[in-house]
């Protein structure tokens, strides 16, 4: 037991998730291992996935997705959403669950749009409320100047370590910052509508720097993080024209962008250590606790700085794990060079990443989005005086989903996504060494980073909550 | 061929290990659900009545300065049964129990009582809502 009562409150959660029972860990745990041996044995030799097979779908179909009143509607969307959040954050009540700003943001888009993008495709970028934004004040510029404005060479070193860092920073400010130090969200309506304020002068001032499409393949984190995971599915945009192509094929050429590791490594470390925060690491957490706030720092410090100590080592066991597996590929003979090895595997991860997340937070998506669609919704600024749609009184149904429910939805990701990672990591040992035999014996490192991944994932969730 | 033959050789060794995990590790987890009471037929939430203890100890929380002594109190329930527990409060807060939403003000000094059935699955907090400090955490096992 902790010294320091810690400071927690479940902000968002009201119903949290049982920890999986053992023998559910063992049968997860076993299907990996099976799976993993199988895929072994009916491996393909030459590479699939290398080319997506792209083809455009109607022009018709198309143009209508694609054109501009779509895009005017989609961009107003966003920015208006933007700013009922803000609005709603800084003017609603304090009770998080109340506010509107809370929900819409971590669980509704947040979680919302890695589901969507796997399934439609990027469809963050239509409605990306700063790209929006970004286009209108250049189409203005170049309307009042009568030229397009000039912007600086973004340069291509830093790749997509903006996004990445700026990841690890929204998340710091989703489970660390808020006092209530809480699982899910513990931040505050208010600071967070502050924090997108200030987001949004920071993102339109590095859009007006390097351009818009240029910052949000960048530096826009949720662009970048969303379309991250839009990779994997069957649908994608080339020249402007909508088309279908290879499930997983388009992903394999998604990290050839420095900072893109980065990016896929800090996805993965963020969901672990929320989802150990209150299970794995409690008492390593507890601990650190104690011994910083009996150095005198006040509580809060020493919470967010323990957090802190706690998300980063994640990050780190997480680069440590798939560089053992880059390194240990690397001794196999007719390997290519380690930067190389680096950068071309880490698209097999982004599987991992989705599947942590559904993992981790699909029972709280779906508990919360019902709050968002009745009383959210009607009621956005949670004081008990607007039914704007009538939903006002509508509540969360807890019992939608049973507990056995949940948990054969988290372990059944958790396999899919180690499938769907080893067929992608496969495949790239193919297309890199020639002869067969070494691909196959490159792959027991990948299998090894990957049965790692897995069991640690199913070890989180056994954990949760302790 | 050779090696195909080592890889199925290791696929069966795989599933064996396996099947020898699951045996193990079943036994041990699935232990309580056969001791699981039939659940309750009860819809209500509401039913907070205070009613005299049945055999059972029922769980006291002491609430000083705010806080709960002893930190905050894990209590475990199977679906089906009734959740009871106690407040003692030396501040005068109200009680939220999440998931179930169940409210009760409780008096500087006073003690409130909790009875319900437990009919979701999961794992809420229960806390002083105006100091938003957690004092219980009630974990519904199915």
């Amino acid at each position: 037991m902790s010294g320091f009562l810690l400071p927690m409150a479940h902000a968002l959660a009201s119903r949290q998730d049982l920890p999986i029972p053992a023998w559910l860990f063992a049968w997860g745990a076993s299907i990996v291992l099976i799976v993993s041996f199988f895929a072994l044995s009916v491996a393909w030799r030459t590479p699939k996935l290398e080319r997506d097979r792209w083809r455009p779908v109607g022009a018709g179909f198309s143009g209508v997705l694609l054109g501009r009143p779509a895009q005017l509607l989609c961009g107003a969307a966003g920015v208006f959403l933007l700013g009922v959040a803000v609005y709603s954050g800084l003017q609603g009540t304090e009770a998080p669950d109340r506010n509107f700003a809370l929900t819409f943001i971590f669980v509704t888009c947040w979680l919302g749009f890695p589901l969507f993008s796997v399934v439609f495709g990027d469809v963050f970028r239509p409605f990306n409320p700063w790209r929006a934004i970004g286009r209108a004040i250049g189409g203005a510029f170049t309307a009042i100047a009568g030229q397009r404005p000039a912007h600086l060479t973004y340069p291509d070193v830093l790749g997509r370590w903006p996004a990445a860092i700026g990841l690890l920073a929204f998340v710091w400010l989703e489970v660390v910052y808020g006092t209530s130090g809480g699982v899910a969200v513990g931040v505050s309506p208010q600071t967070t509508a502050t924090a997108a304020l200030l987001y949004t002068t920071y993102t339109l001032a590095m859009m007006a720097l390097f351009g818009v499409e240029k910052w949000c393949r960048t530096g826009e984190v949720f662009s970048v993080y969303f379309g991250m995971f839009s990779q994997l599915g069957a649908f994608g945009v080339k020249d402007g024209r909508l088309g279908r192509r290879l499930p997983l094929a388009a992903a394999s050429h998604w990290a050839t962008v420095p900072g893109s590791l980065a990016m896929v490594i800090a996805s993965i470390a963020t969901t672990s250590f929320d989802g150990a925060q209150e299970g794995a690491f409690k008492g390593g957490i507890e601990q650190t606790f104690d011994w910083l706030a009996g150095t005198g720092l006040s509580l809060t410090a020493s919470l967010r700085l323990t957090d802190t100590i706690f998300l980063l080592l994640c990050f780190a066991g997480v680069a440590a794990i798939y560089l053992i597996g880059v390194r240990g590929m690397e001794t196999v003979r007719g390997a290519p060079p380690l930067k190389k090895l680096r950068s071309g595997f880490a698209h097999t991860l982004i599987p991992i990443a989705f599947a942590y997340l559904v993992a981790h937070y699909f029972s709280l998506f779906v508990f919360q989005e019902q709050a968002q669609f009745t009383y959210l919704l009607s009621d956005p600024l949670g004081t008990a005086k607007t039914d704007l749609f009538g939903t006002a009184s509508g509540g969360v149904d807890f019992n939608l989903l049973t507990a056995n429910a949940i948990w054969y939805v988290q372990v059944g990701a958790l396999v899919i996504g180690h499938v769907v990672g080893l067929t992608l990591a496969h495949d790239r040992a193919t297309a890199y060494w020639g002869d067969f035999r070494q691909a196959a014996r490159s792959q027991y490192w990948m299998l090894a980073v990957m049965v790692s991944f897995t069991c640690f994932g199913l070890f989180l969730l056994s954990a949760s909550n302790s | 061929m050779n090696s195909n033959i080592t890889r199925v050789a290791l696929g069966i060794a795989a599933v064996a290990v396996a099947v020898l995990l699951l045996i193990v590790l079943k036994d041990d987890g699935s232990g309580g659900e056969e001791t699981t009471s039939t659940p309750t037929t009860t819809k209500s939430t509401s039913g907070t009545t205070k009613s005299p203890p049945t055999g059972n100890e029922i769980p006291t929380i002491v609430v000083k300065g705010g806080k709960p002594v002893g930190g905050v109190r894990d209590l475990s329930f199977e679906e089906g049964d009734r959740i009871r527990f106690e407040v003692e409060s030396d501040v005068s807060d109200e009680i939220h129990v999440h998931g179930y939403d169940l409210m009760k003000d409780v008096e500087a000094g006073g003690k409130v009582s909790f009875d319900f059935p437990a009919t979701i699955e999961g794992v809420f907090e229960a806390e002083l809502e105006e100091r938003k400090q957690p004092i219980a955490e009630l974990t519904v096992n199915p």
